[in-house]
């Protein structure tokens, strides 16, 4: 048994222990502040700052496009969107359901919308939807406190008032893809897919700004700290008329081909149209797989761009360029007659000229204005493939233009004499070499090449790169050597084409606001025996089997100022498929030129 | 009258009007852009509470020797009714409602298992069967209803100060680890003999982490709290972490992370310096009580307020799991705050039937 003080001894042990306990633990609670204060302190105020701060970054506003006399072709509407940062929100599933209900989204937007969350950083603003209409956002915006991590933004979308009419020329934005993020890019950033809207996309997509926001633990912003204003996109003019473009594809109409109009001395596009066309606004608001299948089996080929990257063969405008060889070749035919029997004999073909009856005694001129086979298919034979191949690359063809539109097709010369001789190619016919040069056969070029070969005739030689933008200097890629006598006696030949009786456009070009010289073509589509007198088409309903038609020039004829190339597809003959569309363009190019 | 409040101890005023000041500060930064009346409310308490202290001061301590078994029989008959009649809150049925006030049982067990142990001990001998398991059995009793409310906290509390008595009381060590090692065994058996959604309950309570945004969450942000609020503090009022809401409970059980932010290692220091002084304060009056009773009831108390400081400072800096309890005169709560200090008035009393007197079977050195 314990003695009374030896249970006071211990009791007092007992509190020094106590005293001693007391002293080590708050020690350690020291100690554990030290270290989190002391020590960590810089990477949890780091933390701290992280939680309160939130940086949002500020889309910049897309730059506008806009025709020669500022017409909007792409335009900025504004709309509200919808956006999310997946990490703030509470819980995802009841959120989505409640979406669901107050936007009214289908099985197919919610997949989409999943899936844009599932590929999407969950710090950053995920895009749910966008382009609504304050109507469609007005009840959420109401209710938003009560979705953390959800936002509605104020912003633009991109809107093309003209639609089909500058689909291809303009082209299309869609959000970006995964290697687009690596560029730099968001998630929820347009970006321009094809047109000018590609090839501009540096200058017109602006920069990014930021905002540093300060938000509360549900995400919800409490201040705006600071801000780093985005810049907007450049505007660009183009040099487009879009009331040229408008009455090309009026006279168009239903008809597929291709409109190309630019100016001869500064090289400025007035027009490029290529129809079919497609409503690319069903790109920002979310094209749908059916449509986008739709367009890509679409036998009219709607999304192809018939100015730049198809090419066709340039049939009867192609003489033109046969004429130039003739006459820098001195070819004997260049300044004689032949007699045109309406065929010409080679071994045991006959090759025959589209006049049945031929033209009798012809010259180069009267060629040029009759479009006369036979003559050409002699003069063919006296140049050679070499010559023929050569006076093409001078004048532009079988090299892109390099017009800001990506991707352009070269179109295709017939091989010269260099390259049969290597061996590459297969046993060529003389034959071969005279319908090259009434332009059948393998060569074929874009309607835009075509366009800027008139343009080089009508101002001395010059060929000039293409461009889409007002006022830009000109440039000149080549000048080609022509003796202005050898210009000058084309250039009457093609006004004859237009304006003398018996010219293949007469008919059609007579009364034009301004004087026209130019050449038509028509393209065979069924390549026939040479001596088969048959019906060219035995099924003359199937529209296709028709032949493409080709109308290529400029004007006025004594001061020119625009130079175009016209081409329908199966639109039958030159004169009178391509024709009207040229003095259709004239009329308003000189109506326009009367108001100013 | 004047005699009794000349008698009272300096120490334990000083600290408690720090503490006071302090804890309403503290309050008021954690709910000034939020629900102000929480702050009007404390305030209210506080001085209810202060005039309680003074008038607790006033009763005899023979009072509370012979309030010892009522006080606690009370206690534990409320805490059996739990289970059957008590109210659920928060996932945990914890309070009764007397229709007037609603009030925690087991906050009210803390108090009386005190009360009572010291009561016991004061007039029997260490080191005897019948002495060791009478307690032991008082304690565990309401250990086991506590903790399958389940209120884990209250418990460790419970038990801890339960150990605390032990020791001041004069067992040896071997009696004392004894106890500490048989605490296992009663744990096992009392697992067994819980229903399925009370061990759920345990559980969950015991692994925060199967909610990581839970508590794992809440300790993540309380010590980016007190981390980023480095050595200085942002400033009064300038916290970012409870002003944009990251941090739970912040005008109760994570006050301290408002503290900490504001205020710094500065204010941090400052409180465990406070809580130091005040708790060493108690063990010295313990020490020097008159009667064995005072002592032991002092000791009791004091290692409470230990165990309630430092569980709490250590779950919300991360080092310990969160269990809730409250920082002693600084969280929000107007029954907690009562209640100590009502218990700390009992230690005042200690101190002034203490004053001048001999401490107990100890010739010399009155209480200065």
């Amino acid at each position: 048994m314990f003695s009374q003080l030896n249970i006071r001894h211990r009791f007092e042990g007992r509190m020094w222990f106590f005293q001693v306990s007391i002293f080590i633990l708050l020690l350690i609670l020291l100690f554990r502040m030290v270290n989190l204060q002391f020590l960590q302190h810089d990477g949890l105020m780091l933390q701290a700052e992280k939680n309160r701060l939130n940086v949002v970054p500020v889309l910049p506003t897309r730059g506008t496009i806009t025709d020669r006399f500022g017409i909007g072709l792409a335009v900025n509407h504004i709309s509200y969107r919808l956006t999310m940062i997946p990490e703030r929100v509470e819980n995802m599933d009841t959120m989505m359901t409640q979406l669901t209900a107050i936007m009214q989204w289908t099985p197919n937007q919610i997949k989409h919308i999943n899936k844009r969350i599932e590929r999407s950083r969950k710090d950053r603003p995920v895009l749910l939807s966008d382009k609504l209409t304050w109507q469609k956002v007005a009840p959420l915006s109401a209710r938003l406190h009560r979705f953390p991590g959800l936002d509605v933004q104020a912003g633009t979308h991109r809107f093309y008032p003209y639609k089909e009419l500058t689909s291809h020329l303009i082209g299309y934005l869609s959000l970006a893809r995964n290697r687009d993020l690596e560029r730099g890019y968001l998630r929820s950033e347009y970006i321009g897919r094809s047109g000018l809207e590609r090839s501009f996309e540096k200058r017109l997509h602006g920069s990014l700004g930021s905002q540093q926001e300060e938000v509360d633990a549900h995400g919800r912003r409490i201040a705006v700290l600071q801000q780093t204003p985005s810049s907007m996109g450049e505007d660009i003019q183009l040099s487009l008329n879009v009331d040229l473009q408008k009455a090309a594809a009026k006279v168009m109409g239903k008809r597929t081909g291709a409109v190309v109009v630019m100016d001869v001395h500064s090289g400025e596009v007035l027009t490029l149209l290529s129809t079919p066309g497609i409503d690319t606004n069903q790109f920002t608001l979310g094209l749908e797989q059916k449509q986008w299948n739709a367009w890509l089996n679409d036998k009219q080929r709607p999304l192809l761009n018939r100015t730049t990257q198809a090419a066709y063969p340039p049939a009867s405008t192609w003489k033109l360029v046969s004429s130039f060889a003739g006459l820098r070749q001195k070819a004997p035919l260049a300044n004689r007659s032949t007699q045109c029997e309406g065929f010409i004999q080679l071994a045991d073909r006959k090759m025959r000229c589209w006049k049945r009856t031929g033209h009798q005694k012809i010259n180069m001129h009267d060629a040029i204005m009759h479009s006369c086979d036979v003559y050409f298919y002699e003069l063919g034979d006296q140049l050679g493939m070499q010559h023929l191949s050569d006076e093409g690359k001078l004048w532009g063809f079988g090299e892109v233009t390099g017009i800001p539109l990506p991707p352009e097709s070269r179109g295709h010369l017939a091989p010269s004499m260099q390259r049969l001789h290597n061996g590459r190619e297969r046993h060529w016919y003389r034959g071969e070499t005279m319908i090259t040069a009434i332009g059948q056969g393998q060569t074929t070029v874009t309607p835009l090449q075509m366009a800027r070969f008139s343009a080089a005739i009508a101002n001395g030689g010059d060929i000039l790169r293409p461009h889409l933008e007002a006022g830009k200097a000109p440039e000149i890629i080549r000048h080609v050597d022509v003796k202005p006598k050898h210009l000058k006696r084309i250039q009457e030949s093609m006004y004859a084409v237009a304006n003398k009786v018996g010219g293949t456009a007469f008919y059609h070009l007579r009364h034009s606001a301004w004087k026209i010289a130019g050449k038509t073509g028509t393209a065979q589509v069924i390549s026939m025996s040479q001596n088969d007198d048959a019906e060219k088409s035995k099924t003359p309903e199937i529209d296709s089997h028709k032949d493409h038609a080709w109308f290529m020039g400029y004007a006025p004829y004594e001061n020119p100022k625009v130079a175009f190339a016209i081409f329908v597809e199966h639109g039958g003959h030159g004169g009178s498929a391509a024709g009207p569309i040229a003095k259709a363009m004239v009329e308003v190019l000189a109506a326009q030129e009367a108001k100013e | 009258m004047i005699s009794v409040i000349q008698r009272m101890d300096k120490t334990l005023i000083i600290c408690l009007l720090s503490l006071s000041t302090l804890g309403l500060f503290v309050l008021y930064a954690a709910v000034h852009d939020g629900d102000i009346t929480i702050f009007q409310k404390q305030a209210v308490f506080w001085c209810l509470g202060l005039v309680g202290f003074i008038g607790i001061c006033f009763l005899p301590l023979r009072l509370m020797g012979l309030l010892a078994w009522p006080v606690y029989l009370i206690a534990l008959l409320s805490l059996a009714l739990v289970p059957l009649i008590g109210d659920v809150h928060m996932g945990a049925r914890r309070w009764l409602d007397l229709g007037v006030v609603a009030f925690q049982p087991s906050e009210m067990m803390k108090w009386a298992l005190m009360l009572i142990l010291a009561h016991w001990f004061a007039s029997r001998e260490p080191n005897t069967w019948a002495n060791f398991l009478v307690p032991l059995m008082m304690t565990i009793v309401p250990a086991a209803l506590i903790v399958i409310q389940p209120d884990l906290g209250t418990t460790l509390v419970l038990l801890f100060a339960a150990v605390a008595m032990l020791i001041v009381s004069g067992f040896a060590w071997r009696w004392i680890l004894a106890a500490i090692a048989s605490s296992p065994i009663i744990l096992y058996i009392l697992w067994h003999n819980m229903h399925s959604y009370q061990k759920q309950r345990v559980l969950t309570f015991l692994d925060p982490q199967s909610d990581p945004l839970g508590a794992g969450y809440h300790v993540i942000q309380s010590s980016i709290a007190i981390g980023s609020g480095g050595f200085w503090g942002k400033g009064y009022l300038e916290g970012t972490q409870g002003r944009l809401h990251f941090l739970p409970e912040q005008h109760t059980d994570f006050i301290f992370a408002i503290l900490a932010e504001e205020g710094g290692l500065i204010a941090v220091t400052l409180l465990l310096i406070i809580y130091g002084i005040l708790i060493s304060r108690m063990l010295t009056i313990a020490a020097h009580a008159h009667s064995r009773f005072g002592a032991l009831l002092t000791t009791g108390i004091a290692s409470i307020f230990m165990l309630y400081a430092f569980i709490n400072i250590g779950m919300v800096s991360g080092i310990l799991p969160v269990v809730g309890v409250p920082l002693p005169f600084i969280s929000y709560g107007g029954s907690a705050l009562l209640t100590m200090l009502g218990a700390l008035a009992i230690v005042m009393r200690v101190a002034i039937e203490s004053k001048g007197n001999i401490p107990w079977q100890r010739p010399s050195s009155p209480l200065s």
